[in-house]
């Protein structure tokens, strides 16, 4: 196992520069993912970790040592990649005893590494077999088999979910966190879904356009997100914004929002009276309460557990989520506040947050 | 019993063969359209020349079987034969093999005049053989292959490796990028890519190129016409027109000939066309 440090990496494909000076530092025996939309930059950053594309300029470090000139093979990691990429002309164990092979290990040794993955994984039964005869869930376990038996310092996913089905997409999940809790080794993992990030990752990199806009713990970033990307990545259903200005008026501070509305604030950050600002809260964040912010019951969903409802606030479309089972109507009027503790306040032009 | 459940196989056979007629009688004309000369040749290369002329369709009355042998040893069969076979296969091999590495680069790596080189490649596919042959022949001249069979197995390489690269790029370039990624990370050179990697998985359009490649120069006829001139050095296309001189055209040996020359093709055909066009057409539906 070892740390992995990333220190003012940039990538410039001719004159465009797609990664522009990103600083992670990722702890021995974390796992970190990095998520954000297509096009961000995070594959590039993992396949320049891999070694599969070269640096344009900055530092990557595995462990103590250096990487940025040393070929892949010999960097001591594993990947596993979206499309599986298990070669279709191998068995199972053939794909798997593959890097070993090549570093002509032992044939003892090889069979033991390879019985042991397979072992932890529950593909004894399936060594003999092709890729193609296997279903897409057991092909993603063979690829993870596959990294295992190299037994790396770092292991490094490229959305290795994202071919699956929702149903074994959610397995597959708990079953990647289960081993990296049993073996400890680092990990680095890419997906453009934030619930999966969420729910796997010690540490969360979220990127936007070649940037990082945040890193943190999860429930870090879905508390405090550090700006009005992370604010609306980071949530499923996305946090609600207003846009709007800090008012002060009569010694009380408010929010009042651009249709008109005028929402609570527990306290306005210094100095920031008729400012204008960003006003976000969650949509479990908020309460029907009497002398609550009327609004217009657009959808009711109920989900069950809970009841999602779309809602017109002044002309601005919201979403709210709430445990207990209501029975509004479209068309009817709710009075609603949010919880003060969980509003957010973001600058208008900078999206950065506001201390409040 | 429901009288409508019993009906309702008769109804679905009636429905279905008035359908299936017009298919069945075009690949009923097909076959005799393209089977018919070939039996009719079949049974000429069993029959002598003044049987065929007192009767040209008729079924052999005794079978001359001694006939091969005669075509084989009198004829010089057995040389064309032999050239034919040291010709193909050595253009064939040579092509799959310099033919996959091209399409592999084209396929796998982004440099500088990648497109260049991929337009002056392909281009080949446009050139009729007719406009080359001239120079060709000069060349030849030149470089002191004209009638030899070296010069014809490079003749026969430069003009088939146009095709050759374009459906093998077409295929490889399906290989996901993944798998050369994760063969990198094991430990693979560049070029043990393209031999443990690349030509295993693209094992189906390789025998499309040597099926292909193979039918094509086993039967051809206008460079060899050209650039052979001795009789011993004659590739089997040009053997059969030995039996068709100026005065004389001795059809029952013509037919003997052709049915030596489209044995292998034959038997090539019988075991790989099925390869062959699922090749060709992987790249078309993914």
């Amino acid at each position: 196992m070892a740390s992995v440090g990333i220190k003012d990496i940039r990538k410039a494909y001719g004159s465009t520069e797609v990664i522009h000076g990103i600083n992670v530092e990722i702890l021995d025996g974390e796992f970190v993912t990095l998520v954000g939309p297509s096009g961000c930059g995070k594959s590039t950053l993992l396949r320049m970790i891999a070694g599969l594309e070269e640096i344009t300029s900055g530092e990557i470090r595995i462990g103590e040592r250096v990487v940025n000139d040393v070929p892949p093979k010999e960097r001591d990691i594993a990947m596993v990649f979206q499309n599986y990429a298990l070669y279709p002309h191998m068995t199972v164990a053939d794909n798997m005893a593959f890097s070993l092979k090549l570093k002509r290990a032992p044939k003892a040794e090889i069979a033991a590494r390879v019985d042991k993955a397979a072992g932890i994984l529950g593909l004894r039964s399936l060594l003999a077999r092709y890729p193609r005869q296997l279903s897409g869930g057991q092909r993603q376990r063979v690829a993870m088999g596959r990294a295992i038996v190299r037994d790396p310092q770092v292991f490094l996913f490229d959305e290795p979910l994202s071919n699956l089905d929702a149903k074994l997409r959610v397995a597959m999940r708990a079953e990647i966190k289960d081993l990296h809790q049993r073996l400890g080794t680092t990990t680095v993992y890419v997906t453009h879904d934030q619930i999966e990030a969420m729910t796997m990752a010690d540490k969360i990199v979220v990127l936007h356009d070649g940037h990082v806009e945040q890193i943190g713990a999860p429930l870090e970033l879905y508390d405090r997100p550090a700006n009005l990307f992370v604010a609306g990545f980071i949530g499923s259903p996305a946090m609600n914004v207003l846009k709007g200005r800090i008012s002060g008026a009569g010694g009380r501070p408010a929010f009042k929002a651009e249709n008109g509305v005028e929402m609570p604030l527990a306290s306005a950050p210094g100095a920031s009276e008729g400012k204008p600002a960003a006003y976000g809260f969650r949509p479990e964040h908020l309460r029907l309460v009497q002398d609550g912010v009327p609004a217009e019951v657009v959808v009711v969903e109920p989900t069950g557990s809970e009841t999602q409802v779309m809602l017109k606030l002044g002309g601005s479309d919201i979403v709210a989520v709430f445990r207990d089972r209501i029975a509004a109507r479209p068309g009817e009027i709710i009075k609603i506040a949010p919880d003060l503790a969980n509003v957010h306040l973001f600058d208008a032009e900078s999206g950065e947050r506001l201390a409040a | 019993m429901n009288p409508l459940s019993a009906a309702k196989p008769f109804a679905g056979k009636s429905v279905a063969y008035p359908r299936r007629a017009p298919l069945a009688a075009f690949a009923l004309i097909y076959t005799i359209v393209s089977g018919g000369p070939f039996l009719w040749v079949a049974m000429m290369s069993l029959r002598t020349t003044p049987e065929i002329f007192a009767s040209p369709y008729a079924l052999p009355s005794s079978i001359h079987w001694e006939k091969f042998v005669d075509a084989w040893t009198k004829s010089n069969y057995g040389t064309y034969f032999w050239n034919s076979t040291i010709v193909v296969v050595t253009a064939v091999a040579l092509l799959t093999i310099i033919g996959a590495m091209v399409a592999h680069c084209l396929a796998r790596y982004r440099f500088r005049g990648n497109r260049v080189v991929r337009f002056i490649v392909l281009s080949g596919l446009i050139l009729p053989p007719q406009l080359m042959i001239l120079s060709l022949f000069q060349i030849l001249l030149e470089y002191r292959l004209y009638n030899t069979l070296t010069g014809l197995i490079i003749v026969y390489v430069a003009g088939h490796l146009a095709i050759t690269v374009y459906i093998l790029e077409g295929f490889f370039a399906q290989i996901p990028q993944d798998l050369f990624d994760a063969a990198r990370l094991d430990g693979y050179s560049d070029l043990e890519i393209f031999w443990r990697i690349t030509l295993p998985i693209g094992v189906p359009a390789l025998f499309t190129t040597v099926t292909l490649n193979f039918i094509i120069l086993w039967n051809e006829f206008l460079y060899a016409v050209v650039l052979l001139t001795e009789d011993d050095k004659r590739t089997l296309p040009l053997g059969i027109m030995h039996f068709m001189g100026n005065h004389q055209l001795d059809v029952g040996m013509v037919a003997t000939g052709l049915m030596i020359a489209i044995g292998p093709v034959i038997l090539l055909y019988a075991f790989f066309s099925e390869t062959m066009i699922k090749g060709m057409t992987a790249g078309a539906v993914r």
